[in-house]
């Protein structure tokens, strides 16, 4: 199968079919859609009886109720672990235009994407999340202020990120690598104090801007 | 009653089975803001209605 120049993701320059180019166990079958589809369709049955014939047999209550708790339970954790996906963040609108700039090579956002510093189906999650555990759990508090946000037309173009940025994700990587450390405009304390208490940004002063601004405005990024 | 919590639920099945199928912004938004309300009303109607049935009465069978 041959690949097939374009601007999607497959298939072109910068993801070549082939296992060699595809993360590790992304090629096995989705066991939690899978399972989600095993739960639904039974309870859609029940369901679907009871709505016909207005009751449904003693034995087949519980199992309706549970199989749709079940699936509900197994929709949660599909949000959850797919909402990582670079793919689940640029399907909203105002997304798309970021993910897109991340092939120019020109933010540094684009500069983690092309080296593959970042893996490349979880770049956004993997740099907004924040460190930790608690990372995590805001970075999912957020995503859900996002979808409200895209509901009712609440935000304001060019996007901000809201509060700071965690300098932690940036140092998690880099703070032990030699060429960091090596860098003599990072080891004045009062640059040190002035990252880490977040008044200055490694983004858009010493090093390129995050995502470029025209992706940030919503259009597409300045060929 | 049984039928307007099984229509409640079907909805929200019918939803989880969008997202099953495609997981993106869209059909994540439908799960939270759409199908977990209804699913909430639904199993809340199904336990009204068996409530009203009579199905958590003590009959005065129940061993002391």
């Amino acid at each position: 199968m041959r690949a097939r120049p374009g601007r999607h993701w497959k298939g072109d320059r910068l993801t070549p079919l082939g296992p060699l180019f595809t993360p590790p166990g992304s090629q096995g079958l989705p066991w939690l859609n899978i399972l989600l589809i095993l739960l639904a369709v039974p309870a859609a049955i029940i369901l679907l009886w009871a709505l016909l014939r207005g009751r449904v047999p003693q034995p087949l209550r519980l199992v309706g109720v549970l199989l749709s708790l079940g699936a509900y339970g197994f929709g949660a954790l599909l949000v959850v672990e797919d909402s990582k996906h670079v793919t689940f963040c640029g399907s909203c609108h105002v997304m798309t235009p970021i993910l897109e700039s991340l092939k120019d090579n020109e933010s540094l956002a684009s500069i983690h994407f092309l080296s593959g510093r970042v893996p490349h189906d979880e770049a956004c999650y993997i740099c907004h999340s924040g460190y930790g555990i608690w990372g995590g759990v805001s970075a999912k508090r957020a995503g859900v202020m996002h979808m409200l946000h895209a509901i009712n037309g609440n935000y304001d173009l060019p996007l901000k990120l809201n509060g700071r940025f965690d300098i932690n994700s940036c140092l998690n990587c880099h703070a032990q690598a030699e060429r960091f450390r090596a860098v003599e405009a990072h080891r004045p304390p009062d640059v040190q104090e002035a990252l880490m208490s977040g008044e200055m940004s490694c983004a858009g002063l010493c090093h390129p801007a995050a995502h470029p601004e025209s992706a940030l405005g919503g259009g597409t990024p300045a060929s | 009653m049984i039928r307007l919590a099984s229509a409640f639920a079907l909805v929200a099945i019918g939803v989880v089975l969008t997202l099953a199928v495609r997981t993106d912004g869209a059909t994540a938004t439908l799960y939270s803001f759409v199908g977990i309300p209804a699913l909430a009303v639904g199993v809340l109607l199904y336990v009204v209605a068996r409530w009203r049935a009579g199905a958590f009465r003590s009959n005065g069978t129940g061993r002391p």
